[in-house]
């Protein structure tokens, strides 16, 4: 009977909870979500968890294979490519967080302003925004990190960049819908501030595509800051840099060839896991998905109530 | 008709996104402390040299009039001159675009040749073993980066196998070469590079195939009789290829693009590697042209694809 009587909470809950169900029925998702906890986790406990110092030299124990002391085997150097795979999956998933962070807070005020401003505002932000979609990602990035000079941070600072647009874009096109919607006409003939609209009502209903786009650029970040590094252009040596370590890696092919593989999984399993992620969560935040996810509790439940009636 | 109108239009506007374009490389280029000359020349030259080789390079003039003076010279055909290189940035680009365009080129005929029939068949053989196989796959080539799956084919084909040249695109042709000896070196490069437009186009395929299959008039040819390869290619394939030319027409842009990596891994003398190069350097005047050359690209593989989306589906109407 408990099934029966378990009042409807909020609407606001209920959506919520509808998501994370869904969400937690995705098994995809779901042991995505582990995995990447899984790989945070340990890239942030890498002071307590690596068995070596990440830039430790140790000319004697230079290129050894996989075994017990080095389970990822050591690189030119001797150092212990575990520990530098750990040490350098902290600076990756930083960069990739900040990248997100710092284009997501440009880019939604822009998107903001310009879809609901309109007309003359609206053209002229949105022509910049184009101006830089004008141009491969990867290469206008390379171009600003050569400019400013190759460091880790330029690197930041260049995929931030180069992604404010991509939230512009979509906050514009979701503020411009919802913008027309009738509760935004009321709010407004209530007296509501534009501000006030724009937070309360416009952002909260433009959430779902944004938080969806912030798992593709933050997947994106983690390989352009990979490929960067790669280039030589980002993370310097001696610090550990999953990109860095392969273009080290990329000289010894022939003589080890086990420097290939901790790097690269660390950035796959991470890219691929926030990709499932990224999947999981349009499917929760999609309200169609939610309808049909509810009709089968409340047909649950029905179902759950009337056994009992039956054998009464 | 209209379709030409529309193409017309695009091209019309083009210009004023160029214009865009370059303020932005300009600007971008331009915010950098750092004085290229100074750089070029060391620390220990005489005040004259400098001031002789930015007058050289319009660095002495206000920033808004540099930018005119490259704009109005890009515009008659002339991007400038490499600081390092002592060459025209144009003739830098005449001879590096062409490899990348090739290397592109392959790549997407690739993706297209795997991709295509990938789709089709993943889509025919929904929900069974190979549909996920096909899927897995796709999103295993989408989720690699280029660079690292082109260090993986190095170390299996060429260190391991010893199968393919790792090097070699862009080395002159000698007389008496074999066709092997010409084109193989592009075969590790475009794996690599299609790899994830092959995942893409083979998801785009299949579910644009399964579209086209639930509707009506692959219904009706059924019921015609029509024989069951006749309704998937001349029916089915014909529709759901749509959608897929036109991204592909994007993706070849953005291939341009992101074939910097491979270029650098296999020693390919593209713009890729030349803008890599002219970005270590500080060779402004390259890194300018360059970037500029790939957003024309970039936006011409845009309508490109825009067009041809108009062209090939009637019911589109702008």
């Amino acid at each position: 009977m408990s099934a029966v009587t378990f009042a409807p909470p909020e609407r606001s809950n209920s959506a919520l909870s509808l998501a994370s169900g869904q969400f937690l029925g995705n098994r995809a998702a779901l042991v995505s979500f582990v995995c990447f906890v899984l790989i945070t986790v340990a890239c942030l406990a890498a002071p307590l968890i690596a068995p070596y110092d990440p830039v430790a030299i140790s000319l004697s124990d230079k290129l050894q294979a996989p075994g017990m002391a080095h389970w990822l085997g050591t690189d030119y150097f001797g150092r212990d490519v575990l520990s530098r795979v750990l040490y350098g999956g902290r600076v990756s998933l930083m960069v990739a967080l900040l990248v997100v962070v710092a284009s997501t807070l440009v880019g939604v005020p822009i998107g903001l302003l310009a879809g609901f401003a309109g007309g003359r505002v609206d053209n002229a932000l949105m022509r910049i925004m184009d101006a830089f979609l004008t141009f491969p990602p990867l290469l206008l990035a390379v171009a600003i990190v050569g400019v400013l000079g190759p460091s880790i941070e330029n690197v930041m600072l260049a995929l931030a960049l180069v992604r404010v647009p991509v939230f512009a874009r979509i906050v514009r096109s979701s503020t411009l819908s919802i913008r027309e919607e009738t509760y935004v006409k009321a709010a407004r003939v209530l007296g509501s501030g534009w501000v006030r609209i724009l937070v309360t009502h416009v952002l909260r209903n433009a959430i779902a595509p944004i938080v969806v786009q912030i798992t593709i650029v933050f997947a994106g970040a983690i390989v352009s800051e990979a490929s960067i590094s790669f280039l030589g252009l980002g993370a310097q040596p001696p610090s550990p840099s999953w990109g860095r370590d392969l273009n080290e890696a990329r000289r010894f092919l022939e003589d080890a060839p086990w420097l290939l593989f901790g790097p690269s999984i660390a950035i796959l399993v991470s890219v691929l896991s926030v990709n499932f992620i990224g999947d999981g969560l349009r499917d929760a935040l999609d309200p169609r998905a939610w309808q049909t996810l509810r009709r089968a509790t409340a047909r649950g439940s029905a179902a759950q109530g009337a056994t009992p009636g039956r054998s009464q | 008709m209209s379709s030409w109108v529309y193409l017309s239009r695009r091209l019309i506007q083009l210009p004023l996104v160029l214009f865009v374009a370059s303020l932005t490389i300009f600007s971008l280029l331009h915010i950098t402390p750092g004085d290229p000359v100074q750089i070029m020349l060391g620390m220990e030259t005489s005040p004259d040299a400098v001031a002789a080789l930015r007058a050289q390079f319009h660095l002495d003039q206000p920033l808004p009039m540099q930018y005119l003076i490259w704009v109005g010279d890009a515009i008659r055909g002339d991007l400038g001159n490499s600081i390092r290189l002592s060459q025209p940035v144009l003739h830098i680009i005449e001879q590096r675009f062409p490899i990348s365009l090739g290397l592109a080129a392959a790549a997407m005929g690739l993706t297209l040749v795997v991709a295509i029939p990938a789709g089709i068949f993943s889509a025919l053989r929904r929900n069974t073993f190979v549909d996920y196989l096909i899927t897995g796959l796709s999103i295993g080539g989408i989720a690699i980066p280029n660079f690292v799956l082109a260090l993986v084919l190095i170390y299996v084909f060429s260190v391991t196998l010893g199968w393919f040249p790792i090097t070699g695109i862009g080395s002159r042709a000698r007389v008496g070469d074999t066709l092997w000896q010409i084109y193989s070196p592009f075969i590790l490069p475009s794996v690599a590079l299609a790899a994830a437009e092959i995942g893409l186009l083979t998801r785009f395929m299949r579910s644009s195939m399964i579209d086209v299959l639930s509707r009506d008039y692959i219904r009706t040819a059924r019921a015609k009789g029509l024989p069951g390869w006749w309704i998937i290619v001349v029916h089915g394939m014909k529709n759901a290829m749509i959608p897929v030319v036109t991204i592909s027409a994007i993706q070849f842009g953005y291939l341009i693009g992101i074939q910097i990596t491979i270029e650098f891994i296999f020693a390919i003398p593209g713009m890729g590697s030349a803008l890599l190069e002219a970005v270590v350097n500080r060779d402004f005047p390259v890194v300018q042209g360059l970037t500029l050359m790939t957003a024309v690209f970039f936006v011409l593989a845009n309508i490109v694809a825009d067009t041809l989306y108009v062209l090939l589906d009637p019911r589109i109407r702008y």
